[in-house]
């Protein structure tokens, strides 16, 4: 063998070897973006942006165009910032990319893998990228495949895969390394039912090991399962961000009432419960109204009401979103009242 | 019961220095080059048109010492010359374009990588290639015509082999900044090969026309450039119609221009904007 580069980076790996826990500065992995601006010729792709993002599953949305993977380029320094900062893990993504880069990982959302080598070659090759040495690439890339669940497959060339196991490579890469902080973009997309299934099982598990892991994704069945925190944007700002179970809460004071009956009976429940209760939204069926009400936390006014109009009440409790809902009503700037 | 999946675990390993990583892409590409029957056809043929015939002269022949116009006969020939330029056509065609093709820049760059270590990778990998052929064959030549010789002018030639050294490296690091830069842009690997090579031959069909009304002119054509130059590093002389310093500076400016526009490009490229 003419040179030998393992013996060369071995060598030299003792001497100036990085230590992974310094290397990632703090532990849990915060992100906070200052008045972040970051632009392509005329178009702003980010306008002032302001986030605190906090340990855990971070669901990033938004429409496209939005400026999700510009955020996530932003904060690995792939992309110059034209005004602001933005700090991963306590370093600057402008001047510390470097040293930021070494603890996170990547999964983009477009094809991006090399099509004439296999899984295990590319994993420990880029694991070697990562700092790794050679053994220990190959060791944890068998890991790594093993995780994500690509079989004897693995030493297939990844031309011929499926976009499900593409996904499941490319979540292998990003993780090969064992990075504190994880950018997903776009995990499930172009997954199969089962696919997107295992792919959130995945992250979930993931999450397990003190990772701070960011879910960039227009799915937001999956974001609403997985994640503790979302990020709303749009149009390069900050739209509305906030843990899980806050968002979903839906507005203080408000609750869901279902009530069945007549088309008379509803009518005079519905005039009564107005002379008490304040109601912000109606969904009327045959034989059922589904009403937001204000004002009537306690219920007896509600119950009594019914009975006295000859409607059945079905269903009264505090009212509940799902993440679609708080997404529009983001984007409709502000709730239904402005909440 | 169902098999329990396989969990995450995480790695407790050491790090290696973000400067050395470079190391990694360098192998990665030399393993990948000498596996691949393209390339090794071209160093087979190459040797045995360039290298073979004058091993067999200088074992065969009795010589008195290394001279440096047997090396310019050798390394001056517009074939030994052309043979490089195809083969780093072939070596370099795919380095940043296979890249560019597949996006995969961003598994690069979303790690601890900077564009100047990954192009130094991708050009360390592609010059060992080369100096397969363009440096190590002519050194053992020189070293082989030294310990065959019946005279004892020793100094003599080590000096010729320095200078075989010298032209060898410059042979194998000519070629490969411009093969990179042309791989930098396109998406397809035999448009920058022929894309390299043609670049060359449209030069030296440039300088063909020139040199009908000036002779100098001869120094842009890139294997016109190189046969003169290894001239007057072997022998000391240049024709008088040509100008060193512009020759100098054609050489250079092919190495040089072509290495600082694909750094641009993938700085570029990467950043986004």
């Amino acid at each position: 063998m003419l040179i030998s580069f393992d013996r060369i980076a071995r060598s030299m790996a003792g001497e100036i070897a990085v230590d992974q826990k310094s290397a990632s500065g703090v532990n849990p992995i915060h992100i906070s973006a200052k008045d972040v601006t970051v632009s392509f010729g005329p178009v702003t792709a980010l306008d002032g942006f302001n986030a605190d993002i906090p340990h855990g599953i971070i669901g990033l949305l938004g429409p496209n165009g939005a400026g999700k993977s510009t955020l996530i380029k932003a904060s690995l320094g792939l992309l110059v910032l034209d005004k602001g900062a933005i700090s991963v893990g306590g370093l600057d993504s402008q001047s510390q990319s470097l040293q930021i880069r070494d603890f996170v990982g990547y999964m983009p959302e477009h094809d991006c893998l090399i099509p004439s080598v296999n899984a295990v070659e590319l994993v420990s090759y880029l694991g070697m990228i990562s700092g790794m040495a050679y053994r220990d690439a190959i060791q944890r890339s068998h890991e790594m495949l093993d995780f994500v669940g690509i079989g004897e497959e693995r030493y297939r060339p990844i031309k011929s895969y499926s976009t499900g196991m593409k996904q499941k490579v490319k979540l292998a890469q990003a993780i090969v390394h064992d990075p504190k902080l994880l950018f997903l973009d776009e995990p499930t997309s172009g997954m199969d039912p089962q696919g997107r299934e295992e792919m959130l099982s995945l992250v979930t598990r993931m999450a397990s090991s003190e990772k701070t892991i960011v879910v960039s994704s227009h799915i937001l069945e999956d974001v609403e399962r997985i994640c503790d925190y979302a990020v709303i944007i749009d149009n390069g700002k900050l739209v509305r961000s906030g843990e899980m179970t806050t968002l979903l809460a839906g507005e203080e004071g408000v609750r869901s009432l279902t009530v069945r009956g007549s088309e008379q009976a509803l009518l005079g429940y519905v005039r009564a419960l107005e002379q008490v209760c304040q109601i912000v939204d109606r969904k009327d069926q045959v034989g059922e109204s589904t009403l937001l009400v204000r004002g009537c936390e306690d219920g007896k006014k509600v119950f009594r009401l019914a009975a006295e109009n000859g409607a059945q009440v079905r269903s009264f409790r505090p009212e509940r979103l799902d993440l679609e809902e708080v997404f529009l009503r983001a984007f409709r700037g502000g709730g239904r009242n402005g909440h | 019961m169902g098999i329990s999946p396989i969990e995450y675990h995480p790695w407790k390993g050491e790090r290696t220095a973000q400067n050395l990583r470079l190391y990694i892409i360098a192998r990665s590409v030399f393993r990948h080059k000498l596996s691949s029957i393209g390339v090794i056809i071209m160093m087979i043929v190459g040797f045995m048109l360039v290298h073979a015939l004058n091993l067999f002269t200088i074992i065969l022949v009795s010589h008195d010492k290394l001279e440096g116009s047997d090396m310019t006969s050798y390394l001056g020939s517009g074939l030994f010359t052309v043979l490089s330029m195809l083969l780093a056509a072939v070596v370099t065609s795919d380095l940043i374009s296979e890249d560019l093709a597949n996006s995969s820049f961003v598994l690069y760059f979303s790690r601890a990588l900077k564009v100047r270590d990954y192009l130094a990778g991708k050009a360390a990998g592609a010059l060992l290639v080369m100096s397969l052929f363009c440096l190590i064959p002519p050194v053992l030549l020189a070293s082989v015509s030294i310990a065959t010789q019946t005279g004892s002018d020793y100094w003599h030639s080590f000096g010729v082999l320095g200078e075989t050294v010298l032209v060898g490296a410059l042979m194998t690091l000519f070629f490969v900044p411009f093969g990179l830069m042309i791989s930098s842009f396109t998406r397809r690997k035999s448009y920058a090969a022929v894309g390299t090579f043609m670049a060359f031959f449209g030069l030296a069909v440039v300088a063909q026309i020139f040199s009908q009304f000036a002779r100098g002119w001869r120094v842009i054509s890139p294997i016109d450039a190189l046969s003169i130059l290894f001239k007057w590093l072997y022998e000391g002389q240049v024709p008088s119609y040509v100008n060193k310093d512009a020759l100098l500076l054609i050489v250079a400016s092919l190495i040089i221009v072509p290495a600082a526009i694909v750094y641009f490009r993938l700085t570029r490229e990467v950043v986004g904007k």
